[in-house]
């Protein structure tokens, strides 16, 4: 069966570094940019997470979700350049439309803005195998409960939807009409969501059960099987993180 | 006598139920586009955590589906987290105060989580997008208005209600059918009060 | 020694009006293998979960008499600190996988993790439960890609890594294959001849005939009776509490062939063959 993530297994530099180093640099990412509001601060951004996306080696991987990403922003780009509250200077003529530079500009800045923060969140989930980074989260204080929780969703999914296939077989088989007008597609939706979720419902109560008898809610101190990897340069790379935070702010306020 | 709708000791039972609500999020969004229904219908799992679970299930619920979505599908959704737990704590609140015991209570919460839904996105909508929903017939609705009143608060704020209020009532028109289908011994199990009567 | 000692147990869920367990009284000696045997909603599945803690502290409701294991009364302690001496196996294997693990391994580790072991403990424990379940095969597989019967073996497998004194096994073959089933049955042997002390419902009469020291006629939340397998299963009104007795129980009462005792049929094959075989010779 296969866990529903975006990780990708290498093994590169950017793969051995600590989960919460790379939590700090989505921080920074975001951060920095709005103290530092500046064309060429945000396109810096764009350029660090690009090289750290081709050393990871995981560049190719990150392209569909840009792909997405990049189509809305395009009605974003279209939209604001036609119709944005402050347009006054004529930019350019597309045939009968006409762009002004305001809101080019400010769709400009949303569009380098989001593809900055998705990137720096591509670099975490795409280098980062999800049960590590919830240990690791665990480990310095977040609930076991909830750490519980988010590593249980990435295996219960691949296996409600595996049920939900082996239902509307079935379903299909017994003349559902999954195809054809609106009214026949909504009249399909119930007959095939309820008992996938009837039945993981119930099975809520015994594998609660379960969990119980196995300590779940054990007052006594956790520990764990899995040995704290290796990860590296952990101290030297936080510094260097909090060093450019605190750099922006100082030109912020010098300047 | 129920436990305070506020109880922070959260039973097992309960807890269990989140994944589960993210899975029927996640199956509601995937049978949804497979039928080509022009609807998300991305939080029925939400829904009926809050409905069995009360505000905090609820609202914990709508937070992880979206970090969870965000690590394995598309990074924006971690921004749309807000919007999530507060539509599970409002669905949570309501249900614990008795609003989900028929089909007419159930359309006012439907709206009620809509309309929550719009509060909420429309600031991240502008901070974020400018606006935008990235919904094709909800932008092109904020391209007209802008073009009309050149009012961006109004403008998203048309396009997140049209898109945002019928998708939500609808999603808890088909959770609360589910509801009402659920064993009574089942939804007991959620509710507990932690108080053993005595037989001695 | 006596490991469990229940004393008037009484029990009824929330919202429900009638007693699941009406005043049972019963006490189970250690290294014992009892079973427990009656129709759909005796109260079964209810008293297991009263000897590992689940009633009342799971379900909450009604309760009252006692629950005393190891010295530990059930009611005053929790059901993490009871799991330290009683462990239960459930009907299904799917749902008793935590979900949170990748591998069988880790798997097993979730309770050592929970109850705060070392990592040299939990190795060394896992390592040897895996051994004992013959599952070492698959310790690197994903506990939800594992057969019916190997996932069963896996959930015994993690309970007793916590080193229970007790084990409940609630119905553990109802959802397998016959290999499934066959393969846990020889996992439950060896459990007993460890020495450990083993409480199972199961349907499958035989083989509560074969493993049990003594069986436990539960009716409508009341215990009938708590005897040997022979005379249990040599009641004359045993149709009347939905039970059939095994087959070679009813072979030799078509027969006639009491045991040596005069008073009981054979409840096993073993049992069967011995009063048979001179039988055969005549």
């Amino acid at each position: 069966m296969k866990a529903l993530t975006l990780y990708e297994d290498r093994n590169t530099f950017i793969h051995h570094v600590h989960p919460i180093n790379k939590l700090i640099y989505i921080f920074i990412i975001i951060v920095v940019p709005l103290i530092l509001p500046l064309f060429p601060v945000l396109i810096a951004g764009i350029i660090m997470n690009t090289v750290l996306l081709l050393i990871a080696n995981v560049f190719k991987k990150s392209l569909p979700i840009f792909g997405f990403v990049l189509l809305i922003l395009l009605t974003v780009l279209i939209i604001q350049g036609l119709f944005h509250a402050e347009n006054a200077t004529p930019l350019f003529h597309l045939g009968p439309l006409l762009f002004y530079k305001e809101g080019f500009f400010y769709a400009l800045q949303i569009t380098l803005r989001v593809l900055n923060i998705v990137a720096a969140f591509m670099i975490l989930v795409l280098t980062t195998k999800p049960s590590d980074l919830v240990e690791t989260l665990v480990r310095k204080g977040l609930s076991p409960k909830i750490g519980y929780v988010l590593q249980s969703v990435f295996q219960i999914i691949p296996q409600m939807l595996s049920t939900m296939e082996t239902i509307s077989d079935a379903q299909r088989s017994r003349g559902m009409e999954t195809e054809g007008n609106l009214f026949v597609r909504i009249k399909a939706f119930l007959p095939l969501l309820g008992p996938v979720v009837l039945n993981s419902l119930i099975q809520t109560r015994e594998r609660a059960m379960a969990l119980e008898v196995r300590g779940f809610s054990s007052l006594r101190h956790k520990t764990f099987l899995n040995e704290v990897k290796n990860y590296r340069y952990t101290t030297f790379i936080q510094f260097t993180l909090w060093l450019v935070l605190l750099a922006a702010i100082i030109w912020r306020v010098v300047l | 006598m129920n436990k305070s709708m506020w109880s922070f000791r959260l039973s097992t039972a309960s807890l269990v139920l989140i994944p589960v609500a993210v899975g029927i999020n996640y199956i509601g969004k995937t049978l949804a586009s497979v039928l080509k229904l022009p609807l998300w219908l991305d939080a029925i799992g939400t829904m009926l955590a809050s409905m069995l679970g009360g505000p905090i299930i609820g609202a914990l619920s709508g937070a992880i589906n979206n970090v969870i979505y965000g690590l394995t599908m598309d990074p924006i959704s971690f921004i749309y987290g807000i919007t999530s737990l507060f539509m599970g704590l409002v669905a949570g609140i309501l249900a614990y105060k008795g609003w989900i015991s028929s089909w007419s209570k159930a359309i006012i919460v439907g709206i009620a989580v809509g309309l929550t839904a719009v509060v909420i996105s429309t600031p991240l909508n502008i901070s974020f997008w400018g606006g935008q929903t990235g919904n094709l017939w909800g932008d092109a609705l904020f391209a007209l208005v802008m073009a009309k009143t050149k009012l961006v608060w109004f403008a998203s704020f048309l396009d997140e209600l049209v898109v945002d209020v019928p998708d939500k009532l609808i999603t808890v028109l088909i959770s609360y059918a589910i509801f009402r289908g659920l064993p009574n011994n089942l939804k007991q199990l959620y509710k507990s009060n932690n108080k053993i009567e005595s037989l001695d | 020694m006596k490991k469990i000692v229940v004393e008037n147990l009484k029990y009824r869920y929330p919202s429900t009006e009638k007693l699941a367990l009406d005043d049972i009284s019963f006490t189970i000696n250690q290294g014992e293998f009892i079973g427990i045997i009656g129709q759909n909603s005796a109260g079964k599945s209810t008293l297991c979960q009263a000897l590992v803690g689940l009633v009342p502290h799971f379900y909450q409701g009604a309760y009252g008499g006692k629950v005393i294991v190891d010295g530990i009364e059930v009611k005053q302690s929790s059901i993490s600190e009871l799991s330290l001496k009683v462990g239960i196996v459930f009907q299904n294997p799917f749902t008793q996988v935590t979900g949170s693990k990748l591998t069988v391994y880790e798997e097993i580790a979730f309770g050592l993790e929970n109850m705060g072991l070392t990592r040299i403990e939990m190795l060394e424990r896992i390592d040897s439960v895996l051994d004992l379940f013959d599952i070492t095969a698959v310790k690197n597989r994903n506990p939800f890609d594992l057969s019916g019967g190997q996932m069963q073996r896996m959930a015994i497998a993690s309970i007793v890594a916590m080193k229970p004194d007790v084990i409940v096994l609630d119905e553990p073959t109802s959802q397998l294959d016959p290999q499934g089933s066959e393969e846990v049955f020889r996992a439950i042997g060896e459990l007993s001849n460890q020495g450990m002390t083993v409480v199972m419902v199961e349907h499958k009469i035989e083989k509560i005939a074969e493993y049990s020291d003594r069986v436990l006629l539960l009716h409508e939340g009341k215990c009938v009776d708590f005897a040997s397998p022979a005379d249990i299963f040599s009641r004359d009104d045993l149709h009347e509490y939905g039970v059939v007795a095994p087959v070679y129980t009813r072979v030799c009462q078509a027969l006639k062939q009491k045991n040596i005792d005069k008073k009981t049929y054979p409840a096993t094959l073993s049992e069967a063959v011995e009063v048979l075989r001179g039988k055969i010779h005549d």
